[in-house]
């Protein structure tokens, strides 16, 4: 019951979504966007979005646009 | 393939020069109307004002037009170039082109940044930079033959128009069993009958034995090259070592050049998978902040856009290898394969379809109410076949369609063309009438502001509302993001000296979602420095994505994340390493300023440049109609009652709609008065006396010309 976020494990619990993920760290407000395996989502999405078991999460430092 | 003939009108033998630091010193122009070819020389003062890449063009392009110059004239230049660090092999993004020429569409420069071969290829035959002037009626192939030193001018009657094919045959045509030593640029029939006439550059893809292409898209600088009377420029050269280009310092280059490559490889897999999916996966971040323009700019999301995003591409996309320069570990150029369109001359066949990009997916898609991303890669093909710009034809094609949902114009106006948002076969109908020069889509193809003016005399539609809701400013199409909810980003469009593309200042995550310039000011400093270093790549031959689409992993503990200082340090390195001139970051932001601000006084110049041509549509800055507002009227009501001080209670949306772009307005205005202020221009918008001499360009011709608009 783990997932990896940027890399390093990180625990994982049922019903878990990215805003737990972020809520732990100090600078979460910096991230709009995150991806979970190939998927990316954003923040308006972050609170209903579960992390499944096992998933890669990266958050993205920023978005750069065209 | 067609059957043609090639035969040389001229022949032009030349000694190729050694390159030095990124240079090869010297300028090729050719008068087609004649066949004049000739060799300029670069001089040390150009190299240091103008740098190189867009710096060059420009300057070729201000001594060859005048005041009075349209596009159609044969003075009119098209100018092609690199810049110092391009085709260097080593550093990611190395290979890009900038093309400039007055352009059909705003009647004052344009200029367009696209990857492919030829810039590279141009400068190591020998020239930093291409002018071709004139006109002619024969329908030449221009040949420029780095390896045999000799530049040819041909006729090639037999050859097909559509860009597509031409390419294909001219690169086997010139390879002699190379392939990939040949670029071709060219343009296809759409360009010959519209004014947004879009460049392909080629590069020639190993794997997939094929001729690929990247299009100079914006502001219809394919439509003079067809006018011009011209089929093809082709490009020659063989390897490309980072030798090649003569670096000052080779060492250095290759070592912060391993940097930055290993720095993507480890990281893109991370962050945004450019490698994978190109752009796409902007579709649903846009989207999920509302930013995604549908149907014309009226709305930011919709729940199908899904259907056109990175998950649907990603399964699209033939994988495998899609730089378009040597070298480009961010290598998003993707394409698909095997693709089978259902309408057009190539209907039924299996062509190979280079994009799409997130553009063309908003601009041919979403904006028009489609959400199937078969459409868009089919809009995608035959918009480069026919030499078209994927994001004008979008937006120009978007207007069109709300104009005929509001009853602006109607089904005789459009010979019987049902018009409604999300028609695929209609927007794919305006595409091939735009090739042909007829019905409908010849009009939309005149752009958006011809079209307003169009639609008013002949159709009896209301200006003021297509002023509102036509997408244009200084007469180019926007680009597809919803500036709405932005005002930086407002500025970033409006303030952008060619007319509305993002490549100046794309600000709205910095500005919406991170709020990180609160104040007029900082708005104004962004609006400064990211036009600033964003121009500084197209003057050094460099793709501005490598830049900040990844990003390193301590980036967020600097002061400035949005600026990507360590990259923009590694440039400064990349810089002082090929042209041996030591630089600090900050020297990057004064070279750009001097060629900014001439591209500025090039536009006063041709008439243009001033306060009331920095305006925009006002879809750009909020809602025109009560549906828009309504669609977001949490926002918007918040911001009447928390920042306006409106007591709202009663009032009916048409009263919220007409309040609220009072105070936008304003808002916009104050925004031109802090961005004039920074950029040491008057209040008018024209660069001070001051300012033109602090960055050299206080010329004879330059001050006469603010002088007779009364800046001394
Ligand atoms: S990042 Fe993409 S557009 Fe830029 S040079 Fe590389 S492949 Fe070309």
């Amino acid at each position: 019951m783990m997932i990896r976020v940027n890399g390093k494990k990180h625990s994982w619990h049922e019903g878990m979504t990215i805003k737990d993920i972020l809520k732990d760290l100090s600078d979460s407000h910096l991230y709009a966007v995150v991806r979970i395996n190939d998927k990316h989502v954003s923040r308006p999405h972050f609170e209903k979005t579960p992390v499944p078991d096992n998933s890669e999460v990266f958050l993205i430092p920023m978005i750069a646009g065209g | 393939m067609a059957e043609y003939k090639m035969e040389s009108l001229k022949t032009f033998n030349y000694d190729r020069p050694v390159i030095e630091k990124g240079y090869a010193n010297q300028t090729l122009c050719i008068d087609i109307s004649d066949f004049v070819i000739s060799i300029k020389p670069v001089t040390e003062k150009t190299k240091n004002i103008f740098i190189g890449g867009k710096g060059f063009d420009l300057w070729l392009l201000w001594n060859a037009v005048n005041s009075t110059t349209k596009w159609r004239d044969p003075e009119n230049a098209i100018c092609i170039a690199s810049g110092p660090m391009g085709g260097t092999p080593v550093y990611p993004g190395s290979g890009k082109s900038i093309v400039t020429t007055i352009s059909p569409l705003t009647g004052s420069v344009i200029d367009s940044n696209v990857g492919g071969y030829f810039g590279p290829y141009l400068k190591f035959s020998g020239f930093d930079a291409l002018e071709v002037t004139g006109k002619t009626s024969k329908d030449v192939v221009i040949f420029i033959d780095g390896i045999d030193e000799k530049v040819q001018v041909f006729t090639a009657p037999g050859l097909p128009d559509d860009s597509y094919n031409l390419s294909a045959m001219l690169t086997e045509r010139f390879a002699k069993g190379k392939p990939r030593n040949i670029s071709v640029v060219s343009t296809g029939p759409g360009a010959k009958n519209t004014l947004m006439g879009c460049l392909n550059f080629t590069w020639y893809d190993l794997k997939r034995k094929r001729a690929r292409y990247k299009q100079a898209g914006r502001g219809g600088i394919g439509s003079v090259f067809a006018d011009k009377g011209i089929k093809a420029i082709v490009a020659r050269w063989d390897t490309v070592k980072v030798k090649t280009n003569n670096p000052a310092d080779p060492n250095s280059l290759k070592g912060v050049g391993k940097k930055y490559s290993r720095e993507i490889v480890e990281l893109d897999p991370k962050q945004n998978q450019m490698a994978k999916i190109g752009t796409t996966h902007l579709v649903s971040i846009m989207n999920d902040f509302d930013l995604l323009p549908v149907n014309n700019f009226q709305y930011g999301r919709h729940p199908e856009a899904e259907n056109i995003g990175q998950e649907v591409y990603r399964r699209i996309f033939d994988p495998g290898y899609d730089g378009c320069w040597m070298g480009c570990t961010l290598a998003c150029a993707h394409g698909v394969k095997d693709f089978v369109p259902i309408t057009g001359p190539y209907k039924g066949t299996k062509v190979f379809v280079d994009g799409p990009e997130y553009e063309t997916i908003a601009g041919c898609g979403s904006n028009l109410g489609i959400f199937d991303p078969h459409t868009a890669i089919e809009m995608n093909f035959y918009c480069d076949t026919y030499g078209l710009d994927t994001i004008s034809v979008g937006t120009a094609t978007a207007f069109a369609m709300e104009c005929f949902e509001m009853g602006l114009i109607n089904e005789t106006d459009t010979g019987g063309m049902n018009l409604s948002f999300g028609n695929r076969l209609s927007a794919l109908k305006i595409v091939h009438q735009m090739a042909r020069g007829e019905g409908f889509g010849q009009i939309v193809g005149r752009g958006i502001r011809e079209m307003k003016s169009i639609f008013a005399k002949d159709f009896g539609a209301d200006p003021d509302l297509m002023q509102d809701i036509g997408m244009e400013a200084k007469g180019l199409e926007f680009s597809e993001y919803i500036s709405k909810e932005s005002l930086a980003q407002q500025g970033g469009y409006g303030l952008a000296l060619k007319g509305p593309q993002h490549d100046e200042a794309w600000l709205i995550f910095l500005d919406m979602v991170h709020n990180f310039m609160p104040t007029f000011e900082q708005k104004a400093e962004a609006l400064h420095w990211f036009p600033m270093f964003r121009t500084w790549f197209g003057l050094c031959g460099l793709c501005k994505l490598p830049w900040n689409d990844v990003v390193p992993e301590d980036n967020k503990e600097t002061d400035e994340p949005a600026k990507v200082m360590k990259h923009v340090e590694w440039y400064a390195e990349y810089y002082s390493a090929v042209t041996g001139r030591q630089i600090h970051p900050d020297g990057l932001i004064r070279m750009s300023e001097a060629v900014y601000n001439f591209q500025r006084i090039f536009n006063l110049k041709m008439g243009f440049g001033q306060r009331e041509h920095d305006n925009i549509p006002y879809r750009a800055v909020g809602p025109v109609k009560t549906v828009e507002y309504e669609s977001r009227h949490e926002r918007y009501d918040k911001q009447l009652i928390e920042k306006h001080k409106v007591d709202i209670a009663g009032k009916s949306t048409e009263e919220k709609v007409a309040l609220l772009r009072k105070f936008r307005e304003e808002l916009y205005e104050k925004l031109k008065d802090a961005v004039y202020k920074r950029r040491g221009w008057n209040n008018n918008g024209i660069p001070t006396v001051e300012t033109v001499k602090r960055l050299g360009i206080d010329f004879p011709e330059v001050l006469e010309l603010l002088r007779a608009y009364g800046v001394e």
